[in-house]
């Protein structure tokens, strides 16, 4: 007999806690936290801060599209036909205005204008030019507003896609993302609130860095930072038991946890060690549902067919698209895509197609596959970069290939679904796509855009840091574009 | 079943503990006994809701009311009334305003956002009742040191503090919670004094130490552990902002972990608090400065920097100094300075002006504003260690007994070959042959070819040059070449190739050609005479015809212009080939026609050296030789010509330098040697003053780096103390202002932030910001009482750290009752034991040491513990040399502690971020804790605790008795300091016995569980393996109570 069956023997004679071998598991927690449980039905946010929403949100959750490194806004959006008589010229020094620029091109004798080679037509009912590249988003323009004048001004990768991630060109501010999870709480007690991912890209290997920050949490306590959803390995970091470690021994182990854990908190009555009871309950249910969230095997045929043939590679653009449907249809409150490799400096001919055709068709299907469950009427959808790109080349020119800087003065941004007036182009740039002529619509904007289609007045959210109130738009005075809200 | 959880949301006192600020500092009771507390309770309200309008900001001002200074809130107004009429709150329009019903009239406006609470209407109201009584900003007044108030209970408390503590207490109608038992108190004070937990040795001794005294002894000992300074650093590098990477963009590493070593040794030798600072931000300024004081000024280098293409390098650069400005003004001042970077403080009295003053104390660093994507960022300091140091010693001995043998043999060889007897040439550099091949291949050449080479010599065969002639008879097409020859040919502008050649006249070849090597491979050929052999394109440089046979019986010169061969200038030959068809034929001296230097060239005559020294502008000459080979014959004086001289007997000599070539070529080598023990040696990034006049600094309109307004020179905020008298207007003198006695804020804020070390939460909750947007101290007087206490005991942190840990506030049990949480809900009124939950890296270096894997090696380069795979990959830009991440192996790296553990600031190690850890890309210096079940997932799942988990098993198994029950108490108490009580050991007890059920049947997994060489039966070692992850997952070891 092995020594520990004494052991076990004495110990049954005792008296431990509730005495059962039942497992505590979520019943038991179900009746320690009694007065937060409600049956099912329409979700209710939990954790959020009171007052939030501010009134009644047209969204109840969002998913940003983030096109990293500056998509080119001349051969997608910005249709400029009279540059094609313009070609290499140089931009005339009334237009550009002294306006700095990047140290890449800052220092080229002439600053020659790169006409798309790119066809455009218009689209939809709206009449919406878009360009050849991007057939499938053409489709639905009928479906979105397109701000073609948002601006900014960082003029470089790292503090432009930080600042318009998380409203501040130097990093330590909480992301767009973390600002929703924090306020608005979560709509789904088995899933992140807010879930990242970043798919691979066709263009050249070398694409712009991403850095964590863009997903962080900043000053808010780390429970709101993004939670990555990974193609490889776990999907959520550590959510596989080690190997051997069934559901079975698993659940033992927790009901250890939960039972010892339940004596302390008799003994000390911290509330902490109550919430950890629950944490460690949420993980194990995460264990179940988070697999079940990435499985699409039940997927139909079509609706795989919808998002095209990426969507049978894990860790696609098309794929995350996919995903992104899933954590909507589960009420995540915000899932945000980092697709990289747009910062066409050169090669444009050979990259900006690729990217296109990455994102293209996904795009096209996420927005049909929410509308046609009804999930568009209550899921924003957003879609572009950090910047833009210059209407001069960046090294060699020629009427089939071209580069282009960074260009903050003027960019596209499109979105779509609950609180935005679909079919609309908004704002108008000059001849040149390098000045905004009518309706410029700073970045702070377009993130006061978003969180009022959430039900949140931008200025009325905030959270003490180093002595201010910090809010996702800076201190300066925005607004909501009212023109594309609905 | 769905439970309305929020789900990252922790319960209970997490979240709330994040609500705004103000309102926390538990208030009296509604009977409000005492009369209202202006700094307290009333400055709060006006900074928060009125100064935005009616601060210290000229520009923002509203109605011309000014509310931060007594003056203004009394001052007549434009319409006559007054803010503030003390006593008369009927009579001031504050009161008036506050209070009204009219939304017109309401203040604050609704448009602001704010709205008072009506307690706080009724506050202001009560506040002016009684006198309007009126203080400066608690924070800007120098603490002063007051007597301990008086108690009731005069048995409770071991030091003043405690009655600062128990005074507070009696006044809330609340008791201290009794002593925290003896095994819960060592593991308290083991983990906060050295990050790690007691081992059951020292628990036991703690034990067993019944003697008065015996708790200060067991902190006497940690406070001596080397593990301390470890563990106090890692709270200041979360201030400093200190990683291993760059920060942006490409995100590269940083060689920087000196400055993270120095900071690890500052504590553990417990350098008083004011040296530390002014090492730290002018180690570099000090009177010869030591090495550890320079590495000391990497703080203010620690923050994030770029090299991103396309950066403008001022913006760059003020974003630089604006972050070590804002650290200081953090870390230091405890103040938002960052504020009056575009405009005068809205709360507190820093001006815009002052904001650039500040900024011109930085403003003088000696080095790019772009990092350069180098881990070795100028300015930087050498940090050799003592072998690094000892093989320098040696190498430097060697190279100057290298350098004696070098001039002595050089002069005997002056004796012997004279400058008198050299000839008279000129120095203008001419064209003239270089011959590379005579009598042999050139040095490191390979020769071979259809047959060996076979030099013939006279009076039997012709010979050109030297002793002689290459020999070569074909049969169809043969030849002889190399191709790797070290001493290379480099062509020069308006060059020939040449080679001589001697027609045998009774067998002639049908062709001859000459054919060269260069990176291109054997790409260039010229031949004379008939086309038979078809090698390369012809008519091209691949097979170029130069004309016909030369004639025979004779030497004949063959030239060959480069350009005709489209070699162009700096292109290298390394091979070279005689090749014929049929017939014999005898070549000699090939090689250049040039005035280019060529490598390794030897030279006949001094003036023939000079010549190749002008025309390569003196290359491997000394900057004094240099000079004098610039000088024109006539100028240069007999010392400057023997200098000369001697640099040509022994390197450029054709006579003598053969002799000197083993001394010169060991003499190289020693120099290599020498370089590469410099380039091994780890650096780090200082702080050093650019010499001459200091960079002008100015005021930027809105911030902006290109919006300069006027110049503005070094000074303090008027609201602070001045520099002291005689201080240096520079980072000392601003060193030395700080840890000046009249400050007002240094100590307060050092003070603090231990405090909420110990405590869990500051005096001042804000520990970044003392200003008048941050929380009032809940103990000012304890808060000046230990400031004022620290600078008078000279700085001293260990005595400051002993006198919180010993006193009775710190030792009270931590157990909560109904009443303490009703009337003390997060402890601030310190009712009762501080208790949370560890730190990402005391939770995993605890794992490590329990389960008997920590390695204990202090400081050197970061170290890369595993973690899951594509986490940098997923966020790298692929030109990063932090894009793929790659384990160390091996317990020596990954099983240290993790104050060495690798920081990558654009994805730190999951292992940290998940429980809370900074990214350390901005200044913190407070942590929140968070209670998530991504945290759960970690410590149930990571590789590294159930690789603890299998260790506690084996040390379970192998230290911890013979029984089971022997060794699951010894498994919970090398895990908890303490035994297991009746029901926790029954349920441990079950948990096991269930688990040997469940892999009693399943022994595969068993095996994957034990993982490889577990003891004993995997089935068995497997449940104890998960029972030590139960273990490792108890509220009661993830927390430290």
């Amino acid at each position: 007999m092995h020594p520990f069956e004494d052991l076990a023997a004495a110990m049954t004679r005792r008296h431990f806690l509730a005495g059962s071998g039942l497992s505590l598991g979520s019943a038991a927690l179900a009746s320690l936290l009694g007065s937060q449980a409600h049956a099912g039905g329409s979700p209710r946010p939990s954790g959020g801060l009171p007052g939030l929403p501010h009134f009644a949100p047209k969204a109840k959750r969002a998913i940003y599209l983030h096109m990293n490194g500056g998509p080119s806004q001349i051969d997608l959006f910005d249709y400029k036909p009279k540059m094609n008589d313009w070609f290499d010229k140089d931009l005339p020094e009334s237009v550009r205005k002294g306006q700095r620029l990047t140290t890449m091109t800052s220092g080229q004798s002439r600053f020659p204008i790169a006409p798309s080679k790119y066809k455009f037509a218009r689209h939809g009912k709206a009449g919406t030019w878009v360009s050849e590249l991007l057939p499938w988003t053409a489709r639905i323009v009928d479906e979105i507003a397109l701000v073609k004048t948002v601006w900014t001004e960082a003029i470089n990768h790292d503090p432009a896609v930080t600042y318009i991630c998380t409203g501040n060109q130097l990093p330590g501010r909480p992301s767009l993302g973390s600002w929703l999870s924090y306020g608005l709480g979560s709509l789904n007690e088995n899933l992140p609130a807010f879930v990242v991912m970043t798919p691979s890209w066709s263009s050249k290997v070398d694409a712009q860095a991403l850095y964590n920050r863009l997903w962080g949490s900043g000053c808010l306590p780390t429970q709101y930072q993004g939670v990555a959803l990974r193609a490889k390995g776990d999907p959520v970091l550590f959510l596989s038991n080690p190997g051997g470690v069934d559901a079975q021994a698993r659940r033992r182990v927790l009901d250890a946890v939960s039972r010892l854990n339940h004596h302390e908190f008799e003994t000390l009555a911290d509330p902490e060690t109550q919430a950890r009871i629950a944490q460690y309950e949420m993980a194990f249910r995460m264990q179940t549902s988070v697999p079940e969230l990435t499985d699409i095997s039940n997927e139909p045929r079509h609706i795989l067919e919808l998002y095209g043939p990426d969507v049978h590679r894990p860790g696609s653009f098309a794929r995350s698209c996919l995903l992104a449907r899933r954590l909507a249809e589960r009420n995540v409150r915000f899932t945000q895509i980092f697709h990289r490799g747009w910062d066409q400096h050169g090669n444009m001919a050979g990259d900006l197609p690729a990217q296109c055709k990455d994102v293209d068709q996904a795009t096209y299907a996420l927005i049909v596959d929410l509308r046609q469950r009804g999930l568009l009427d209550d899921t924003l959808v957003i879609w572009g970069g950090e910047f833009g790109r210059t209407i001069y080349c960046q090294g060699k020119l020629t009427r089939d290939n071209y580069g282009r800087d960074h260009h903050p003065k003027c960019f596209p941004i499109w979105m779509a679904g609950g609180g935005i007036k679909p079919g609309i182009v908004h704002g108008e740039t000059d001849d040149f796509s390098y000045n905004v002529v009518s309706n410029p619509v700073h970045i702070h904007d377009v993130n006061a855009t978003i969180l009022h289609c959430l039900g949140i007045d931008h200025r009325r959210l905030s959270v003490k840091f180093q002595g201010l109130d910090l809010r996702l738009t800076g201190v300066e005075e925005h607004h909501p574009v009212k023109a594309i809200l609905a | 079943m769905a439970l309305g959880l929020a789900f990252w949301v922790a319960l209970g006192l997490a979240s709330a503990g994040h609500r705004p600020a103000v309102a926390d500092p538990p208030r009296p009771g509604a009977s409000h006994p005492r009369p209202v507390d202006f700094a307290r309770e009333i400055r709060p309200i006006l900074a928060e809701n009125c100064f935005a309008c009616h601060g210290p900001d000229d520009r923002a001002r509203k109605a011309k009311l000014r509310l931060d200074v007594k003056e203004g809130a009394l001052a007549a107004l434009g319409s006559g009334d007054r803010a503030v009429v003390p006593g008369k709150p009927d009579d001031s329009t504050l009161v008036f305003r506050v209070e009204s019903d009219d939304a017109e009239l309401l203040m604050p406006p609704k448009a602001s956002g704010k709205q008072l609470a009506p307690d706080q209407k009724a506050l202001l109201r009560r506040w002016v009742s009684e006198g309007a009584k009126w203080s400066s900003h608690w924070a800007f007044d120098p603490p002063r040191k007051a007597d301990p108030p008086a108690v009731k209970n005069a048995t409770w408390g071991r030091s003043p503090l405690d009655r600062f503590i128990l005074a507070r207490l009696e006044a809330e109608g609340l008791s201290p919670s009794p002593e925290a038992d003896r095994e819960t108190l060592i593991r308290r004070v083991t983990f906060d004094l050295t990050g790690l937990p007691p081992t059951i040795e020292d628990v036991d001794r703690f034990l067993a130490d019944r003697a008065p005294g015996a708790y200060e002894r067991a902190v006497d000992r940690l406070l001596e552990s080397p593990r301390y300074g470890e563990h106090m650093a890692r709270y200041w590098l979360d201030a400093a902002r200190y990683g291993d990477t760059h920060g942006l963009h490409l995100d590269n590493y940083r060689e920087m972990w000196p400055y993270r070593d120095w900071v690890v040794r500052a504590f553990n030798r417990n350098q008083p608090f004011d040296r530390f600072l002014i090492e730290q931000l002018a180690g570099d300024l000090l009177p010869n400065p030591t090495l550890d004081q320079l590495v000391a000024t990497g703080f203010n280098r620690c923050h994030v920097s770029t090299s991103e293409g396309g950066s403008i390098e001022e913006e760059v650069y003020v974003r630089n100094v604006v972050d070590q400005v804002d650290t200081n003004g953090t870390v230091l001042l405890g103040l938002t300075t960052g504020c009056a970077r575009c405009h005068d403080h809205k709360y507190d009295p820093i001006r815009m002006k002052d904001y650039y003053q500040l900024f011109a104390f930085f403003n003088n660093i000696d080095g790019p504003a772009l990092d350069g994507n180098s881990a070795k960022w100028a300015p930087i300091a050498a940090v050799p260690t003592i072998k690094d140091r000892l093989a320098i010693v040696a190498a430097d001995a060697e190279i100057a007994a290298l350098k004696r043998t070098l001039e002595d043999e050089t002069a005997k060889l002056a004796a012997r070959a004279p400058l008198a007897a050299e000839p008279a040439e000129s120095e203008i550099p001419a064209r003239a042959d270089y011959v590379w091949i005579d009598d042999a291949a050139p040095r490191g050449a390979n020769p071979q070819g259809d047959s060996p080479w076979q030099f013939v010599s006279r009076p039997d065969y012709p010979v050109k040059s030297g002793s002689g002639a290459l020999k070569l008879t074909a049969q169809g097409r043969m030849q002889r070449f190399f191709e790797t020859a070290a001493a290379k040919l480099v062509i020069g502008e308006g060059d020939a190739l040449f080679a001589h050649v001697y027609i045998d006249p009774i067998h002639p070849p049908k062709e001859i050609m000459l054919q060269w090597h260069t990176r291109e491979g054997w790409m260039r050929r010229a031949y004379w005479g008939e086309n038979r052999i078809d090698w390369g394109k012809d008519q091209s440089v691949e097979r170029l015809r130069m004309g016909d046979l030369p004639p025979t019986g004779e030497w004949a010169r063959l030239e060959i212009p480069c350009a005709r061969l489209a070699l162009a200038p700096g292109s290298v030959i390394d091979g070279w080939a005689f090749t014929q068809f049929d017939g014999t034929a005898y070549w000699d001296a090939a090689g250049l026609r040039t005035w280019t230097p060529q490598p390794e060239q030897k030279y006949a005559s001094f003036a023939a050296w000079i010549r190749a020294r002008k025309a390569d502008k003196g290359a491997g000459l000394s900057d004094p030789d240099k000079a004098i080979l610039a000088l024109e014959r006539s100028k240069r004086t007999a010392d400057q010509v023997r200098s000369l001289y001697a640099q040509y007997l022994r390197t450029g000599s054709a006579k003598t330098a053969a002799a000197l070539e083993p001394i010169v070529a060991k003499l190289k080598a020693a120099e290599a040697k020498r370089k590469a023990l410099d380039d091994q040696v780890a650096t780090t990034l200082v702080f050093r003053e650019r010499s001459g006049e200091p960079k002008q600094a100015y005021m930027l309109k809105r911030g902006e780096y290109d919006q300069r307004g006027d110049k503005v020179g070094r000074a303090i905020p008027a609201f602070l103390p001045p520099l002291p008298a005689g201080a240096p207007v520079n980072r000392l003198g601003f060193a030395e202002w700080l840890t000046a006695p009249n400050h007002p804020l240094t100590a307060r804020v050092a003070v603090n932030r231990l405090w909420q070390q110990f405590f869990g939460v500051g005096l001042v909750k804000t520990a970044e910001d003392f200003g008048a947007q941050g929380e009032p101290p809940s103990h000012p007087e304890l808060l000046d009482f230990l400031a004022v206490d620290f600078r008078e005991h000279g700085w001293n942190i260990k005595r400051l750290v002993r006198t919180l840990v010993t006193s009775a506030a710190y030792r009270q049990s931590a157990k909560i009752t109904p009443e303490r949480l009703a009337k003390d809900p997060a402890n601030r009124l310190v009712s009762r034991g501080p208790r949370f939950r560890l730190d990402a890296e005391m939770l995993r270096d605890q794992a490590l040491a329990v389960s008997g894997l920590l390695v204990e090696s202090v400081g050197g380069p970061s170290v890369k513990p595993p973690q899951p795979p594509g986490l940098w990959e997923a966020v790298g830009y692929s030109g990063s040399n932090t894009a793929h991440f790659q384990p160390d192996a091996g317990p020596a790296k990954v099983h240290r502690r993790s104050v060495y553990t690798f920081w990558k600031r654009t994805a730190p190690p999951p292992q940290m971020s998940t429980f809370d850890a900074p990214s350390r890309e901005s200044c913190q210096v407070r942590r929140e804790r968070t209670n998530t079940p991504l945290q759960a997932l970690l410590l149930l799942n990571e590789e590294q605790y159930m690789e603890a988990a299998r260790g506690l098993a084996r040390r379970a198994w192998a230290e911890g008795g013979s029984t089971a029950e022997d060794r699951l108490v010894y498994m919970f108490r090398l895990a908890t300091g303490r035994r297991p009580d009746s029901s926790e050991a029954t349920e441990l007890g079950r948990t096991l016995r269930d688990l040997l059920d469940h892999y009693r049947t399943r022994s595969a997994e068993a095996r994957q569980v034990a993982g490889e060489g577990s003891p004993g039966d995997p089935c068995n070692f497997a449940a104890w393996t998960l029972l030590g992850n139960a273990v490792l997952n108890l509220d009661c070891v993830i927390t430290r109570g």
